[in-house]
């Protein structure tokens, strides 16, 4: 008994002291907006940074737009809940973006508890000449304005500003895991682990429940809601997927609750690999439609699967991203490992599938070739336009010279987040509290 | 035995989670504590199911578990039902069990007989647990000795399933969350009565024997707690253990507070090496399985 908490102590403090610069900037979420010109991350500390695209230039062609910091604001702060006595964690779950209808950005950004609709615009000039303040904000004495003027607007250096457009709050008893906004980009719906609750953009201070699969007697519980998206052509359908490893489709037209489902998307267990942790390895920690809306792609923890809509039976495509992991259940399970949940993310073209692993390591699936790739993200092993290096992972036997053995794989560096770019071959990867950026090979 | 030290593992480390998420920042996460009291229930199966395939060898455990009216009922239930399926020397095993002389395990087509005759939900959810426990064990090593226990502990299971669908004044809210629990293992109970017919029929005696000299009589029935890591006193490397689960019981009562006063109250009287013969027993067995799938829904609820 002794060894084993002594091995719990162990991994936590190892997981505390080795790579964390500060626990407040591990990224916790990445989105691109949806022309790819900006990419928003979300950290544990609250805060939303923002790049933006460089303009390519004539000058410099092989500058292909980098991505520079665009804007930082604190999105959400650390609350405290005092009915129950609980801390609310003011660390970014998910950030998604509108799409673009003026000048300004709009994007939501979520915590454990509430949702914020943030809006940020740039402003390059400024109002000077008021009649009742200085230029510096000092009130003039009213005594002695001899001359009235009308301000006029001069050009400044652009400035970014964010503001807190709605707060949308109060809605959910459970932690908020995903918010996905609806394609008539009036609606959006918030999930947490038993209920979805879906809001209208301009209304604050009421939202409908759409699902609810808390049942009358907690006891009962058996499974709890993982993610959801809407889909992205059909204003109408939605999907939420749970922690038993299914998926199911909704239509809100059928009624105004959507506990029935229209599609059910399951595929049976396969008895042979069963174990103490098969139900935390058949959670499903993500769900991504296609851009295309034809397929659905999940990820557990061992594998990411492909579905097609209309095959309720069994996904399409299975991948295997870590299964050298499968045999190490046990001492993932005491590091808490097994619980992470990673997120999987398409291409523009829905030909490619990304997921992130351990060791910063990230896997990408060609659907179409069926081959696949291991790539790093970490500054010792890449220099800033090298291209990256095909990683290996070893799993048994001979071990060969550039290959990495399972034993020596750092669990504490997990690439959970990635986003890929909607329409260039721009992958944006978060390793922790870094956040790497790799385009295409140019020419 | 490795399963029962292995799942004693994982029931202690699950344990600590539930414990640590209380502290957590941010609150309890709904989802990681159920999917770890899914792994605990798991891991208790497993460790029950070795503790009764050990207990289920002893006649004389196996006569004082049930009431002598419901030997009664059983023997004639189980009887007919082994001699007709099985061989004369299986037959004698059944009746043996009953009668309390120790004997070969009873193979499969008894204890299926055995579970299609008994009757009542509650029984099927008993038989459920413990075959979809029975599977984890099959998964984690194939070995007859596994399908030894896992058959041994089928029948153990009937007859105090037949001792629990008898209604008595006690138990009553016992038996009404064992359905709760049958459901949630239902799902797996789909699966694992496929395999009932692929388990081996080959036992052999040497895990018996070594059981026997492990045999320890049920916990007093005041002990709603988690009697694994007390049974596990009887465990071949008794002396350390059995200390260290004592402290890891009682830090683990005070965490839980009312949900284990029963494990307060009794531990001054669950000594090592108690002997403790009750004629009813065999109820208490039973008692103890229920109450012990209640302590962890209850913190369940507690989120």
């Amino acid at each position: 008994m002794d060894e084993e908490i002594d091995t719990r102590k162990i991994n936590n403090s190892f997981l505390r002291d080795h790579n964390y610069a500060t626990e407040a900037d591990i990224i916790s979420t990445v989105e691109f907006n949806p022309t790819g010109e900006l990419l928003a991350t979300g950290d544990k500390g609250g805060r939303v940074v923002v790049f933006q695209r460089e303009q390519e230039s004539k000058n410099q062609p092989h500058r292909r737009g980098e991505y520079n910091v665009y804007s930082t604001f604190q999105s959400h702060e650390p609350e405290f809940d005092y009915l129950k006595s609980l801390e609310i964690e003011e660390k970014i779950n998910k950030i998604r973006w509108l799409p673009q209808q003026n000048a300004a950005y709009f994007l939501l950004s979520t915590n454990d508890k509430t949702v914020k609709l943030w809006k940020i615009s740039e402003r390059d000039k400024r109002p000077e000449g008021y009649n009742l303040k200085e230029e510096d904000g000092r009130i003039r004495d009213p005594t002695t304005i001899t001359a009235l003027r009308v301000p006029v607007l001069q050009p400044m250096d652009l400035m970014v500003e964010a503001t807190p457009r709605r707060v949308f709050s109060n809605a959910h008893t459970y932690h908020i895991n995903s918010i996905s906004v609806n394609n008539d980009y009036e609606t959006y719906m918030s999930t947490d682990d038993l209920r979805i609750n879906l809001w209208n953009l301009e209304i604050t201070n009421q939202s409908f429940n759409i699902v609810d699969i808390k049942p009358a007697n907690m006891e009962e519980l058996t499974e709890v809601i993982t993610a959801a998206e809407f889909h992205p052509n059909q204003c109408n359908t939605f999907v939420y997927s749970s922690s038993k490893g299914s998926i199911r489709l909704c239509d809100m037209r059928a009624s105004a609750l959507c506990d029935n489902h229209s599609k059910f998307f399951e595929e049976p267990e396969d008895p042979s690999n069963r174990s103490f942790f098969s139900e935390i390895i058949s959670s499903i920690s993500d769900v991504k439609f296609s851009h295309s809306g034809r397929y659905l792609m999940t990820r557990d923890y061992l594998t990411v699967k492909v579905w097609d809509l209309n095959m309720e039976s069994k996904p399409l495509e299975t991948y295997q991203v870590h299964d050298y992991l499968r045999s190490k259940l046990c001492s993932l399970y005491e590091n808490d490992c097994i619980f992470d949940k990673f997120e999987c993310v398409w291409n523009g073209s829905d030909s490619v599938i990304m997921t992130g692993s351990y060791n910063n390591f990230f896997r990408m699936f060609d659907r179409n070739t069926k081959r696949d790739v291991t790539l790093e993200a970490s500054r010792e092993n890449s220099k800033p336009r090298a291209i990256l290096k095909p990683r290996k992972v070893c799993v048994g036997g001979k071990r060969r010279k550039d290959e990495i053995s399972v034993d020596s794989l750092d669990f504490s560096k997990k690439i959970l987040h990635t986003a890929w770019h909607p329409s260039e071959n721009i992958i944006a990867v978060a390793a922790t509290n870094n956040l790497y950026i790799f385009q295409d090979k140019i020419n | 035995m490795e399963y029962k030290v292995e799942a004693h593992r994982i029931m202690s480390i699950s344990l600590g989670k539930i414990y640590n998420s209380r502290v957590q920042r941010g609150g309890i996460k709904l989802h990681k504590n159920l999917l770890v009291s899914l792994v605990l229930r798991s891991a208790r199966q497993v460790y029950l199911r070795d503790y009764y395939g050990g207990i289920c060898l002893s006649a004389q455990q196996a006569r004082e578990w049930c009431e002598g009216e419901y030997m009664d009922s059983e023997q004639d239930k189980l009887v007919p039902g082994s001699t007709e399926s099985l061989p004369e020397s299986d037959g004698q095993s059944e009746v043996a069990v009953d009668k309390g002389e120790p004997i070969n395990v009873v193979e499969s087509p008894a204890s299926l007989d055995v579970e299609s005759q008994a009757s009542g939900e509650q029984e099927h959810a008993e038989n459920v647990i413990l075959d979809s426990g029975c599977s984890d064990l099959k998964t984690t090593e194939e070995s007859p000795e596994a399908s030894a226990t896992c058959e041994v502990s089928n029948v153990v299971t009937t007859i105090s399933s037949n001792c629990i669908s008898d209604p008595s004044p006690s138990n009553p809210k016992e038996a009404t969350e064992t359905p709760t629990d049958c459901q949630t293992d239902d799902s797996e109970s789909v699966e694992e009565n496929s395999h009932k017919p692929k388990v081996p029929r080959a036992y052999t005696n040497r895990k018996r024997s070594a059981d026997d000299s492990e045999l320890k009589d049920p916990l007093p029935k005041r002990t709603k707690v988690i009697s694994p890591l007390l049974i596990s006193k009887n465990d071949e490397n008794k002396g350390e253990t059995e200390e260290m689960d004592t402290s890891n019981v009682s830090s683990l009562i005070t965490i839980f507070g009312s949900s284990f006063s029963g494990l307060l109250s009794s531990e001054d009287g669950a000594q090592p090496d108690s002997e403790v013969e009750d004629s009813d027993s065999g109820q208490i067995c039973c008692d103890q399985m229920l109450k012990n799938l209640n302590p962890w829904s209850t913190a369940i609820v507690a989120f």
